[in-house]
């Protein structure tokens, strides 16, 4: 399926098999195993979306108890499915692809006998919340843009014979307590502290980020300090994409109000607060969607499958 | 205090090497050739401040830079320096900065 290849190398795995009845939502494939002692647990989806659709959920649970019952002894794999408006992205055995979604599951209801969330093959596709048509992923994926991360480099600096020594260093004490240094490859800024801890800003991915980091601790150590490096942390990540049409802002505050801010005399993106995951998306008329707040890149990819299908409900028709 | 920033320039090399002759022969003491110096940097700094008018303009290739005691060291690589009158090109030139506007210490 064209969708599948669309999707970066990590999450085809997560993509619909080939051949299945499903409009292509990501589920797990038969691969994973099901039951592995990590099948999720109930969590309450404190998900924005989802809280819209509770209502909505309770009334059909009745109506699919049974039905989900017999599908879930049928089913070998799977964990739980997302509804037809596809915002969440549900995990099964987190243990298995750990680097993929770190979020604890986001089913709404896995339990038997309360609502469903799988398809079976035999039964049609029962859409959870009938408001909302079935949707497909979105095909687009954001694109990182920053990386923010610190390190502890384990030892004093003196921070004058650093800015004296190293080359491409600024130091003004009077304004700022570190030295400002700067590498070319990965193109990053890192911020030296005397403490012997250090910010590194600017990469474009995780790998990135800790190579530039490591380069900036070997400058140190070549300076003559016992650089170590210890606790490399990745502190936020953002992200950015486009959704190709413009977007009514208005109808998207008064709708989500809970979680948007849009003071378009202040400031020309809507700025929504996700709760799970806790992304912050600044999201704007043109369609262009900036997303932050991530500590790791499935948070980004998440958020954005989650809004995405809130966002073509409030597509620009004129 | 006027900055010591010129002392290693083409004059005021050639001044200090002068005063170290005459401190060789005898002729001046130590002290005075420190003198003579530090009146130096009083005079070179109020000429280019005071009797210097044109403008050069240079663009060029960043290589290293470093800011550190308010003092900005720039490596430049295939630099052009452009005055009215004429065009200079240079592979590599070093750039040693002082502020210009507050009060200095040499």
């Amino acid at each position: 399926m064209d969708q599948n290849n669309s999707l970066p190398p990590y999450a085809q795995g997560l993509a619909s098999p080939q051949g299945a009845m499903t409009p292509g939502i990501p589920i797990f494939s038969p691969m994973m195993p099901y039951g592995t002692g990590l099948t999720p647990q109930p969590i309450q989806n404190t998900n924005s979306l989802s809280i819209l659709e509770e209502q909505q959920r309770q009334q059909q649970q009745q109506q699919q108890q049974q039905q989900q019952q017999q599908q879930q002894q049928q089913q070998a794999a799977v964990a739980a499915v997302q509804q037809s408006t596809s915002q969440q992205a549900t995990q099964g055995p987190s243990g298995q692809t750990p680097q993929l979604f770190h979020s604890q599951t986001l089913t709404t209801a896995p339990l038997p006998g309360t609502t469903p969330l799988y398809p079976s093959p035999m039964t049609p596709m029962t859409p959870i919340t009938p408001a909302t048509p079935a949707s497909e992923s979105s095909g687009i994926v954001p694109q990182l843009q920053n990386i923010v991360s610190t390190v502890n480099l384990g030892c004093k600096l003196d921070l004058k014979t650093i800015a004296l020594r190293a080359r491409n260093a600024e130091y003004n004490p009077k304004r700022f307590a570190a030295v400002i240094m700067r590498i070319r490859e990965p193109r990053t800024t890192a911020l030296i502290f005397s403490s012997g801890k250090m910010v590194c800003t600017g990469a474009k991915s995780e790998e990135q980020s800790r190579l530039a980091a490591r380069k900036y601790a070997r400058v140190v150590q070549k300076l003559g300090f016992p650089a170590k490096f210890l606790d490399f942390k990745i502190q936020n990540m953002v992200g950015s994409c486009d959704v190709k049409f413009p977007i009514r802002l208005e109808g998207l505050v008064l709708t989500h109000q809970q979680f948007s801010s849009y003071e378009p005399e202040l400031f020309p993106g809507l700025i929504y607060r996700m709760i799970k995951p806790r992304i912050v998306l600044l999201i704007f008329v043109s369609g262009k969607v900036v997303l932050t707040g991530a500590k790791v890149r499935a948070e980004i990819y998440e958020a954005f499958e989650n809004i995405y299908p809130i966002l073509k409900g409030f597509r620009k028709t004129t | 205090m006027a900055y010591q920033l010129y002392r290693n320039t083409t004059l005021g090399n050639s001044l200090q090497e002068s005063l170290d002759e005459l401190i060789q022969s005898q002729q001046i003491t130590p002290q005075l050739a420190l003198q003579v110096l530090l009146q130096f940097d009083k005079a070179i700094n109020a000429a280019l401040a005071q009797r210097v008018r044109n403008r050069v303009n240079f663009r060029g290739s960043l290589n290293t830079y470093r800011f550190c005691d308010n003092v900005w060291t720039f490596v430049l690589n295939d630099v052009e320096f452009r005055e009215v009158t004429e065009l200079i090109k240079v592979d590599k030139v070093k750039i040693v900065a002082c502020d210009g506007k507050s009060k200095c210490l040499p």
